[in-house]
């Protein structure tokens, strides 16, 4: 790894022909949004199987979505968020990212 | 009656009418070919330089309506953000959900059309029960797209549509989809 400067705001580094590792302060947050289509008991389950949720908070986040149009049901590294989307899209849940404060 | 019941450690014993599981199975492999649109298969007649130069640039979003609902935009604040995100994630994804329907077709296999009404039966993995459901879940998406449905939609009017109406039978087998992934889930989650 080689050595920066740290500084408040994010940091990108080039990483040639791949990805963007970007090294933030602030984190980033998958959104699940409301669609008249899908199941609230198959939601729950979703977010109970991929996110080891225990069952309350699965149902809980689910409701949310319902009733709010939209959830935040994780946090953490740009990285993290984009596998959490794709594994979201997998499950035919439309699921956004974005930085947290945005 | 539901056609799932519940096997240990997540296995699942399907039993379904011939007819039903023919239904599914023509579904999820116009599912297949949706997913495939535009795509380079592969095997014969691809170029690898070409799919070499496809999966190097931004991708566009579908303009298919159905498509674009199956393959989202990840972001939302910019459209050039999306589709380099599309560029490096969105073949994995028609892979993953072309992959949860074949698990779909393969597991109904051939139905003999005068064999129609005798029983289907067979038992789904734990992977294979979770396939399903996606491949359940994509269905109604996509049906959900064509039928233009939203959330303020009554379901009265659906059904009081004429019998020539061909949306009428399609919401009726967006409903009966809708019941067969929430009899599977019970059935899986067991």
């Amino acid at each position: 790894m080689m050595a920066m400067t740290a500084t408040p705001e994010s940091t990108t580094i080039e990483r040639p022909d791949t990805e963007r590792l970007v090294l933030v302060d602030v984190p980033w947050v998958t959104i699940v949004w409301d669609d008249p289509v899908n199941l609230m008991s198959y939601v729950t389950f979703v977010f109970t199987e991929y996110f080891h949720y225990p069952r309350a908070k699965s149902k809980r986040l689910m409701m949310q979505v319902h009733t709010e149009g939209k959830a935040v049901v994780s946090t953490g590294s740009r990285e993290e968020m984009e596998r959490d989307v794709e594994a979201m899209h997998t499950y035919g849940l439309w699921a956004t990212l974005q930085k947290a404060d945005a | 009656m539901s056609y799932f019941q519940s096997r240990r450690k997540g296995r699942v014993y399907v039993e379904m009418p011939g007819f039903s599981g023919r239904l599914i199975a023509d579904l999820a492999r116009q599912l297949i070919e949706l997913l495939s649109d535009g795509e380079a298969t592969s095997g014969a007649g691809v170029d690898p330089l070409e799919e070499l130069v496809e999966m190097d640039s931004p991708r566009d979003q579908p303009t298919d309506p159905a498509l674009l609902r199956l393959l989202p935009d990840a972001y939302t604040d910019s459209p050039e953000v999306a589709a380099e995100f599309r560029r490096f994630t969105e073949q994995g994804l028609r892979k993953a959900k072309i992959g949860a329907a074949e698990v779909v077709v393969r597991s109904i296999g051939e139905i003999d059309p005068a064999d129609e009404d005798a029983a289907l039966e067979f038992e789904l993995s734990r992977d294979a029960a979770r396939a399903w459901m996606r491949c359940l879940t994509d269905l109604r998406l996509t049906l959900a797209e064509r039928l233009e449905v939203t959330a303020d939609d009554d379901e009265a009017t659906w059904l009081a549509l004429p019998d020539d109406d061909p949306r009428g039978s399609l919401y009726r087998i967006y409903g009966w989809l809708g019941y067969q992934l929430e009899t599977l889930l019970e059935a899986a989650q067991h």
